[in-house]
This record gives C-alpha cells, structure tokens and sequence, in this order.
C-alpha cells in the first residue's frame, strides 16, 4: 500500500517518458489521474488507519520492511539497510497533505507550456519522494528520499523559474545539501550506536532508535556519551532547521518562492517546509531527548524569533509573493514554538498547524498566482479596487487570508491557539509564549493591510490594469494581454474550492485530522519526558 | 438536554443560516433574500423571548442556571495531565437569557430598519448576510459557558465588524477605518489570550464553572501577583470591544460603516460584549485588578464625554457618546456595582440603538449630510424621529423616568460607595469623574437636540466646496438615494424605519424595567442579576476549606459559586437597606458585602447630585445655544487650546500614528533591510567566500599542483630533446662516442693513477 502511494507518480513520470514531448494534454492528464490515484490511496488509508496504536517506538501501520541492501564490510561487520515503511499518527496526516497538495499542484501546472515533458516527469519524481520521505521508517531509506527531492527541485526552480531562477535554485540547493551532509554524518554515527533488539545487528530503524534502551554504552552516540550526543543533536537540528526555514536560516525561501512557478511554491510551502519539522519530530528528538529537553527553551526562542521576525519583515515586503513566503517564516515559528513546549497541547497543535499551514499557505501561493498570471506583476502597489471587479477572487483571498492571520471558525487558528496553550501552560517556554503572541497582531497587520492595498478603495493610477466601460454600461477592468476570464475560471476553483472548504471544516470540527495524532503525540511526550528518561 | 439549551442552540444557529443563504445565493433571491433575514431574526426573536419569559418571569430565581457541554476537541490521555478535553458548551442563567432577548431584538429591528434604510445599494443582500453572521457571532458570546469558545466568537464579531465596517469598502477612510477596528481589537485579543492561558495553565481546562470552583477552592498554583495579572489581561479584552481608553480611537472610525450597523454593532450589542464579558469573569478579578478597571472605566466616560462636547458629525457625537457611556458600564463593575452596570448594558442598548438609528433616518433625509451645522429645524419634518430621538436623548443624559436613569444612577451610587469603603483620597475620583460626566453627556445631547431639530434649516450656509466633497466622497453609497428621492425635500422616514424607533424608544422609559421610576433596585432586572460572590476574595483559602467541609451551600459544580446563602457571613452586609432587597443574600468576602452595602446607602445622595449635575449640563446647553448667552463660536475662540484638544480627540490618533504605526513600519522596514543585506549578506558572502577559495583553489591547483606534474613533464621532456639529438643513428657518431668514452675513462684512470 505504501510502496503504491510512494512509487505511483514515478510510473506516471515512466509512462509520461515514453509519450512523445508534443502529446503535451496526455501528459497532464497522466500526471493528473496518479495524483488522484494517489490521493484515493491517502483516503483508504487513512479509513484503515487505527488511531489507537500509538506509533513512534513501535506499533506502525501498514509496514513493509524487506532487506534492501546487505553489504560485508570485514572489520566493521555488515552493513544492514532496510526498505521499511509505515506510518504512525504523525506521518499519516503528512501522508495526506502531501497526496492533496501534489494534487492541487498538478492542477496548477497545467498553464506550464515550457518542455510540458520534462516539468512532468520532474514533478512526479518530486512528489514520489516526498511521500517517500514521510513513510520511511530506516534512516538511509529516509536519507535517500531526502536528497533525490533536491534533484527535481533544483531543476524545477532553475528552468521553469523567474527571471533570477538559476541563483535561487542553486541557493536552495546548495543550502539543503549543506544540512544534509551533516545528517549523513550522523546517521552513521547512529547507525554504530545502535543494535536492533530483534536481530542484534546494527540497524538504520528509526524505531529501534527511538529507544533509547537499545543504544550500545561506550559507542559514540551511545547514552554515555554526552558530548557527541549535543554535537549529533546540534547538526541534525540545523539540517532540519534549514527546510523549516528557521532563522537564520530562511533567506533561501524568499528567494525560492520568488522565483518559483506557481505549483512549485505550493509543493514548497505545502510540503517541503513540513519535512524539516517533521525530521524533527521523527528523528531529532525522539533519538536524543535528553538533548531536546536541555534545548527546549532555545528552540522555543527560535520559534518566537520566526513569528514575530518573520511578521515584521512581511509588513516591509512590497511584493505580494515575497510577503507570504514571509508569513510562512512566521507561521513555522508557531510549530518550532509547540514543539519546544514539549507537551501534548503544545505538540498537537505544532502537527496540526504542519497541516493547516499546508493547505493554507497552498491557497495564498495559488491565489498570488491568479494575480500574477493576470497582471504578470505582483507589486502591492500595482493593484486597488479590486474587490469591486473580481469579487469571487476577492473573496476567496478574504477566507484564505483571515485562515493565515488565525480567525476562529478556520483551521489556522486551532492550531494556533493550541500551540499557545501548550507553550504557556510549560513553565520553560512561557515567557517565550507570552512575548510571541504580538504575532497575532502583527501577523493581522500585513494581511489586512496588503488586503486594503490591493482590494479596497479604488484602483490607482499606475494600476497594472485598466478601466474600461463594458457592454452593460458598467466599469470593467482589464489586463493587458490576458485573454482568459477576469475572475477565477474553473480550473482555478477546481484547485481552491477543496482548500476551502477543507480550511474551514478543520476549522469547525478538527477531530478528523487531531484524531489520528493525539495518540502518538501522547506517546511522543512520554518518549520525550524526562521522567521516562530518568529510567534509563 | 433541557429544552431551553436546545431552543438557545436553535436561536445562535438561525442568523448563521440567514448568513450561509444569503451570502451564497442572495442574487437569485427575489428583492435579494433580506425576508430571509428579517424572516429569520423573526424566529430567532420569538424563541429568545419564549426562553426570556421562561427564565424571567416564570421562573424567577436569581440563581437560576442551567448548562450544557460537549467534547470537541479530546487529546486523548495526556502525559502528566490524565485524559484532557476542551469542551463547548451553552449556558443559561438570567443574565444569557436578558442578552438573548435584548441582541435578538435590537438585531430585528436593524434588520427591518435596514430594509429601508439600505434599499438600492448594489450589495444590499451581502448587507443582510453580513448583519446574519455578526448576530450569529454575538450569540455565540452571549451562551458561550467557557472562556475558549468565548475567544472563538470574540473574534468572530471582530470579524463581523470588520467586514460591516467596510462595507463601502471603496471609499479610503471606511478601508482605513476596519483595519483599524481589527488590529485595536487584536491587541486587546492578545491581552485577553494571556489571561484566558494563565487561568488555563493552571487548571487544564477553559470552563468558567470549573475554573471558578477550582479558584474557590484555593487550587491557584501561581502567586496572586499573577491572578491580578490575568484578571487585568482578560480585561484587556473588554478595553478593545468595548473601546475603553487607550484602545478607544477604533470606535468613532468605525461610524464609516452603514449606521444601521453603528445601531446593532457599534452602539447596543459588540461594544457591549466586553462589558458582558468583564461580568462573566467577574468573580476571578483582584480588588488590585478591580481598581484598575474602575479607574479605566472612569477616565474613558470622562475623556469620551469632553471630546463629544465639540464634534460636528452626528453620529461622531453619538459614537463619543457611546464610549463614554461603556466607561460608565466599566466603572460600575469596578466599583463592584455589578448589577448596575448591566443594567447600564441594556438600558443603554435600547436607547443608544434609538439614537443612533434615529439620527440615520435624518441621515437618511437629509441626502447623507451628517455635519449638524448644515441641519436644523428638522423637528417639523420628521416627528416620529424627533419624538422619539428627543425621549432616547433624555435616557442617555439621564432623566428621571427614564431607564437611563435608573442604570445610571445605580452605577454612581456603586461608585460613591465603594470610594467610602476604599478609604477614599484617590478612589473619589471615580466618583467625580462620573458626576462630571454626566454633566458633559446633559450637555452634548442637548446641543444635538437643538443644532438637528430645532432653528431654521442650515443647509443652505454649508461652504459649496464643502459640500461638493462630501458628496464625492459618498459618490457610490449616493448612487441608490437619488433615485429614491427625486425631490429634494426633507420628509419623514418610512414605517419600517420609523417602527423600530418607536419600539426601542418605549423600551427607553422606566416602567419596562422598575415599578418605581427613581429606583431600578426595585425592579425586576436588578432582582436577577445579582453580584456573584468572588472566588479571589480575602478570606478565599477560608472559604475554600469551608467549601471542603461542605458548609457552604453551593454545591460544586452543580450551582456556580455565586452566593453563598448562609448566616455566618460577616454581619456587615445585613444592612437596612441592602438586606431585605438583596433576598437576604451576603457575601462571604467582607469587602464585597461592604462595598454593596454602602452603594446602597449612596442611592439618594447619588440621585441628587446627579440630577443637579444633568440640570446644569442642560441649563448649560441652553445658555449656550438656546438662549445664545454664550456664543459657542466666541467661546472656541477663547479657549482655543483646550477646544482644539477636544475637537481633535485629544491627539490620540495622532499620538498612535507617530509611535506604534510609525515605529512598527520603521522595525519592519529595518529588519526586512536587515535580512537582506545582513542575514542574507552572511549566507551570500559565505557562499563568495567558498567560491573566492575555490578560485584561490583553482588557481594552486592549475598553477602549483597541476604546475609540478607540468614542470616535470616538462623536464622529462627538454631531457628527451637534448638527449634525443645523441641518438642519431649513424654508426660513425656512435664510434665517435665511443671512442670519447674509452678516452675518457683512460683520462680517468691515469689521473686517478697519477695522484
């Protein structure tokens, strides 16, 4: 089952290799029927999936674990690597974002007209090793997910990107890979220090890892070994901190997204960002936590510096993509924020705001999209009086961006406000907490004022389109060279209806994706509390 | 369930319905769906009233509650908390089912008062859905039984009055002015967040029962300093809906939105939510928390009051008024005057509700003209508007016979009562500031009264630049009015605008809320809401014991500990006065009983010195511009510095403008400058630094390393060429050599031989 999640969309990049580069609406639609496929395959998932077990350190669903590869290395005994898959409560939510948001992302993809062949199989290949990324339960298996991803992005941004593409892609990849360097340090490191109680033999399991009984005494990451403990936590946190982005290290994400296509800054923000938290809760805490809970206040401070450092330079931004690939800065402090509170409140809602940020920052990069494709500029200041000329797609920027600054009734919000209470109620993290609530205003204070910029009052005089008087007699506006529909057509809607109502039912009734999570986020804290770590 | 939570769920579900049909299809509806609306404020109307007369008059218990939750969001067992759940849940006590009736009302009649008001505007069945949700949102607050859910609906009418705001969202300064109302309300959120998490930090759960009964019982883990503090940060709250200084500058932008809603939102229901919610957490605030409140509430109803004397726009007036008016509900809850001031809540609502959508009708005739120097003499077009403006005026500048009166009047008492039993010095400045008030409220309403309705018409004497402008400005609101008034005539509004006016103004006069026209003590509404029993108080670890040895009567969590219905309280609340009407309720805390005692024992001293104070303001008003003693224009004049701080609202937005505004972009602008040139700087010059060293790299390698495998290509080769000139291949050069070598190695040997 998981291997067909995983694999699906690189037999449809197989399939689209051999349709010839003309055939460009085959190609779409190949490409379209496996992520679909791909997403009725999260949905059985999910319908079997037993909330109940908890995961982490044992008990997942759907496993298949088969030897991969088994190498003789004479003095240093044998080299086990595992193709083990499965998902706990943790990764099956991810699971499913990523099976909707590769959807929507195809969705989007079909205005791309350059080398349609190549950006497909691409994709495919990209979104194949994302879900592998969430589903894999050996550290190599991980590993390999993780670096085959950067190939298909780098080229993504570096061809089909704007005007500064080739730097921006060369930044996010070279970045990226920096971090992962390290983590392949690491890994090994692990891979010496621990045994699987099964077998005996050294393993890459991220499940016998999580045990910390199963740690050898003496070996270099062993529970002895204090100092190389911090180190391996350290670089693992700044491999992974990198693709939140947390400060310092974000900058490549401005410049990623600005450059981007838009299905690519949907998969980005959608996706991607959630694999460096999610590194964190699979990997980095779990297999020191010891280390986690010496740090929990500085990642908490790192938290509140994305919110409210991320809040502010937004309000500065004056283009409308650039904003919210700020916002995003902001809104993954909130999960580094929940996740430093070390408690379930504050871990529940660090996961559910993984998800909600999922879906809604899709909707912000998809409706940025719809503007620029129109006005093929997204200057702030190029727009106004929108909101009388295009009201569906105003509306709908109305939903997406009161979902983004935290308005109760969408799903934004309950993750918010569980991550404050979590943070609060953690007597470490609560003066942490209480400076990072000035996001809440801050982070309504660039939303709605780019809302007034671009939407309300009247249009500017330098406006990047034009007034004309209709048939009717009314006041339309117009965009040089753009001959679609002014308001959102089909194909738009298609891509934003879902989030929409997704945004506001999680909203209303959160329990369907909190449902899966809470019993391993129980059982993640009790892994990561140090009076089960007083035990050892 | 009881029926009456089931009939509540229905009440708060209806108005979401009118919202979902009529934002959705509201342009396939015939005149645009606003019967829906109307048609379903209606219901919602008859069903509050049925709980009303339930709860109200049949049952008649001051401590009557009933309530009901459910699980919605369960985080299963929880490590080092055992199994955690946040629940929702309605609840009803007389309190709720007083607001139900009142918001679902007030609701209606802007409704049906919309219908004419609003008709021809191109958005006139978003107008509907819009009201819908808002009405839906303040429900919510009204029934919400926990402080999370209260959050949840607290933003919700945020959101409400964001999008009724700016409704003619095209013009800049309605733009402005709904920006400025969410982000005010949004730091007032984030001080109500914090006290709303301490609480929760505390007790693993946001239930206002549970929290309440857990405080009773002493189980606070933090130091009082800290139950001072959320008591204060929850207030915070209320200072942002309830436009209480320093977040009040939010309030008089937000009369940009149609004046229907000013009505319903902005005068009578949201504004009042924080009021609302301060009594529903009043049992958790500190005497240290309750006085900043009072102080709070007393510098709002005095500033508000002073910058109301001087405004020229009708409903700027109001909108000061109605600030000033909050304070006055504010204050009274912190002198611990409780039942006053939601009494002061709904008496207010009825006759700021008549106010405001009294003066929209003469917005309304007079073409959207709302300077009040252009009006005049309207009294002899529009009676019904000027009967009824004219009974709402006396209400809120609190005349007797009137509710406002009454309300008023208790809130002062309150005041002058708990400045005698705080040991008065400072504290009686509450009370003075209340008094003044007063007079400034007598005096601004009876300018209003006569600049609108009486003396000829002015309209003609309006600068035409002016006038020019101002209807520029209204150029799209303006469009649907010209069509309805072809003459320019002034003439009264239509019945459907007229019959709300007459329904709130009776609800404006004393007989509707007390017997006994100078006391609302004796009246039905003070009867029900009484003062709850704090859970802070001073001798709050005694009671806690008490309560564990089960001596006390309220029976956790069945009852909420409002009053404990026992003898041997302190005696000092048995007064003369207090004991017989308060039902022979006390209270356990001394300094609450005292301070409710000596409210009561201020009741005629309060009555006199304010109806000398309302007197003067009015005498005042005349003197000024009835009779012309005094020229108003002269006067400015005269002291211009301190009529220029009141007309310009004592700089606040200025002062906001140049430091929060200003000094947020300025941090913006620095850091965004910052994480390009220095953050990114960083990660661009380590990426120079790496490619200048892989330069510098290719440079050794090209130059020394690959330079050394050259050089030595390079002497093998010139080896290779000198020597290939030797191999030549004749035999004779090799004979030659030859020859040469023996030579030499005989040369050699001899030498060798020889030394």
């Amino acid at each position: 089952m998981l291997s067909l999640i995983v694999f699906l969309p690189i037999i449809a990049g197989l399939v689209i290799l051999a349709v010839p580069s003309s055939q460009k609406q085959i190609i779409r639609i190949v490409s379209l029927l496996a992520a679909l496929a791909q997403g009725v395959l999260a949905v059985l998932i999910w319908r079997g999936y037993n909330p109940s077990l908890p995961g982490i350190t044992g008990s997942f669903q759907y496993v298949e674990k088969v030897p991969w590869i088994s190498l003789q290395l004479g003095g240093f005994g044998s080299l086990n690597i595992e193709y083990f898959l499965g998902v706990d409560g943790i990764s099956i939510t991810m699971v499913i974002l990523t099976a909707l948001i590769s959807a929507i992302g195809v969705l989007s993809s079909w205005t791309i007209q350059k080398q349609v062949k190549g950006y497909f199989i691409l994709y495919n290949l990209l979104a194949s090793a994302m879900m592998g990324c969430f589903v894999a339960l050996d550290f190599f298996l991980f590993y390999v997910f993780w670096e085959v991803m950067l190939l298909p992005m780098y080229f993504l941004i570096g061809i089909w990107g704007g005007p500064n593409r080739e730097y921006a892609a060369i930044k996010f990849f070279l970045y990226t890979l920096f971090g992962s360097v390290f983590m392949l340090l690491v890994m090994i490191g692990l891979y010496f220090s621990v045994l699987d109680p099964a077998t005996g033999n050294h393993t890459f399991s991220l499940v016998a890892m999580a045990t910390q009984t199963n740690y050898i005494k003496g070996a270099i990451l062993g529970p002895d070994n204090v100092f190389w403990r911090y180190v391996a936590f350290i670089v693992l946190f700044i491999g992974f901190a990198i693709k939140v982005p947390m400060f310092p290290f974000h900058t490549w994400l401005p410049d990623a997204h600005v450059e981007a296509p838009t299905p690519i800054s949907v998969i980005l923000a959608g996706v991607l960002l959630k694999l460096g938290t999610y590194g964190m809760i699979r990997i980095n805490f779990p297999l020191f936590p010891e280390v986690f809970h010496a740090s929990m206040y500085v990642i908490g401070i790192f938290g509140a510096i994305n919110i409210i450092y991320g809040a502010f330079c937004a309000l500065a931004q004056k283009d409308l993509k650039k904003m919210v690939a700020y916002s995003s800065i902001s809104h993954m402090g909130y999960v580094l924020l929940g996740l430093a509170a070390g408690n379930s409140e504050g871990m529940v809602g660090a996961l559910y705001q993984m998800f909600n940020h999922g879906t809604i920052t899709a909707m912000l990069f998809l409706l940025v999209g719809v503007i620029y494709d129109r006005a093929h500029t997204r200057q702030i200041e190029k727009f106004g009086g929108l909101a009388s000329y295009m009201p569906v797609y105003a509306a709908l920027v109305t939903v997406a961006w009161f979902a983004s600054l935290g308005l109760p009734g969408l799903s934004g919000f309950i993750s918010e406000a569980l991550v404050f209470v979590g943070a609060f109620s953690s007597e470490t993290t609560r003066p942490i907490a209480m400076v990072s609530v000035l996001g809440i205003v801050f982070g309504a204070a660039y939303l709605l004022w780019s809302l007034q910029r671009m939407f309300l009052g009247q249009r500017r005089s330098d406006a990047a389109y034009d007034l004309v008087v209709g048939d009717d007699g009314h006041e339309h506006i117009h965009f040089h060279d753009w001959k679609g529909k002014l308001d959102l057509d089909g194909r738009e809607l298609a891509m934003l209806v879902p989030l929409v109502v997704i945004t506001i039912f999680l909203g209303i009734y959160p329990m369907p994706v909190l449902g899966m999570l809470t019993t391993s986020i129980n059982k993640l804290v009790e892994v990561l509390s140090p009076v089960v770590m007083s035990h050892l | 369930m009881h029926s009456l939570i089931q009939l509540s769920i229905v009440v708060l579900l209806l108005p979401l319905l009118s919202f979902v049909i009529l934002i959705f299809f509201n342009r396939r509806l015939p005149r645009r769906g606003d019967f829906i609306g109307v048609g379903i404020l209606g219901s919602a109307f008859a069903i509050s009233a049925y709980i009303f007369w339930s709860v109200i008059v049949q049952t008649y218990d001051p401590a009557f509650r009933i309530a009901w939750d459910f699980t919605w969001i369960d985080l299963g067992n929880v490590p080092g908390v055992g199994p955690l759940q946040i629940k929702m849940g309605v609840v009803i006590d007389n309190l709720t089912a007083i607001m139900l009736a009142m918001v679902t009302l007030i609701s209606l009649l802007v409704h049906l008062y919309s219908t004419g008001y609003m008709a021809g505007d191109k958005n006139y069945g978003r107008y509907f859905a819009f009201l819908g949700i808002f009405t839906f949102s303040m429900l919510g607050i009204v029934l919400s039984d926990n402080l999370f859910s209260i959050y949840i609906f607290w933003e919700l009418v945020g959101l409400s009055s964001y999008l009724l705001i700016g409704f003619f969202f095209e013009k800049q300064s309605a733009a402005d002015a709904q920006k400025k109302a969410f982000l005010a309300n949004r730091v007032g959120d984030i001080g109500m967040w914090l006290g709303i998490l301490i609480l929760y930090s505390q007790f693993h759960t946001f239930s206002f029962e549970q929290i309440y009964a857990n405080l009773a019982a002493g189980q606070f883990g933090l130091s009082n300093g800290w139950l001072t503090a959320a008591g204060i940060l929850l207030f915070m709250g209320c200072v942002g809906k309830s436009a209480q200084f320093p977040l009040h500058v939010w309030l008089p932008d937000a009369m940009e939105g149609p004046t229907p809603v000013s009505a319903l939102i902005h005068a009578a229901t949201m504004v009042a939510a924080g009021v609302y919610f301060v009594a529903r957490i009043f049992v958790v605030l500190t005497p240290d928390a309750l006085h900043v409140i009072a102080f709070t509430g007393a510098l709002t109803a005095f500033m508000a009051a002073t910058i109301a004397i001087t405004q020229n726009d009708i409903k700027r007036v109001l909108a000061y008024s109605t600030v000033s008016q909050l304070g006055y509900m504010v204050l009274g809850l912190g002198v611990g005057a409780y039942s006053a001031a939601l009494f002061h809540l709904v008496t207010h609502a009825f006759f700021k509700a008549c106010l405001f959508l009294g003066s929209g009708a003469i917005i309304h005739a007079m073409h959207h003209e709302q300077d009040m120097r252009w009006m005049g003499g309207l009294r002899k077009h529009m009676p019904w508007t000027f009967a009824t403006f004219t009974l709402a005026t006396l209400a809120l500048a609190g005349l007797p016979l009137t509710s406002g009166f009454m309300s008023k009047d208790a809130i002062l008492a309150g005041a002058i009562g708990f400045a005698k039993v705080e040991g008065g010095g400072i504290f009686y400045l509450i009370p003075v500031l209340g008094f003044f008030s007063a007079m400034l409220t007598a005096f601004y309403m009876g300018r209003q009264i006569w600049l609108v309705f009486f003396g000829e018409s002015r309209t003609h004497l309006k600068p035409a630049d002016d006038h020019h402008a101002g209807h520029h400005a209204h150029a799209s609101h303006d469009e649907h009015t010209d069509e309805h008034h072809s003459e320019h005539g002034v003439h009264e509004v239509s019945w459907n605008m007229r019959a709300p006016l007459v329904i709130l103004a009776t609800l404006s006069v004393f007989f509707v809320y007390s017997p006994d026209p100078l006391d609302g003590g004796k009246g039905w509404f003070m009867k029900m809401i009484q003062t709850p029993a704090t859970v802070v108080g001073e001798n709050n670890h005694q009671k806690g014991e008490l309560l564990a040895a089960g001596v006390a009567a309220p029976t956790l969590p069945e009852a909420v500990p409002t009053v404990a219905a026992h003898g041997e309280a302190p005696a000092a609340a048995a007064g003369e006065h207090g004991g017989a009407e308060k039902g022979g309720h006390t209270y356990a805390d001394p300094r609450q009983a005292e301070i409710i005692h000596a409210g009561h024992g201020a009741h005629y001293t309060a009555i006199y010195i304010s109806s000398i104070m309302v007197l003067l303001g009015i005498s005042l008003a005349f003197v000024v511009y009835v009779f012309r003693i005094i020229d108003p224009e002269q006067t400015a004049i005269a002291i211009q510095p301190l009529y220029l701080f009141s007309l310009n609202k004592w700089y606040w937005d200025e002062i906001y403008e140049a430091t929060f505004i200003k000094g947020s972009m300025l941090i913006a602008n620095i850091l965004s400058w910052f994480d390009a040139t220095i953050v990114d700087g960083i990660v661009n010059g380590a990426a120079t630094l790496v490619r200048n060293f892989a330069l510098l790299n290719d440079g050794f390698d090209r130059h020394v390393v690959d330079g050394m495998v050259n050089f030595t290509a390079f002497t093998v080769n010139t080896t290779g060429a000198v020597l290939r000139k030797l191999q030549t291949g004749k035999v004779q050069t090799y004979v030659v050599m030859l020859l040469l070598a023996v030579f030499g190695y005989f040369v050699f040997y001899l030498t060798r031989l020889i030394y």
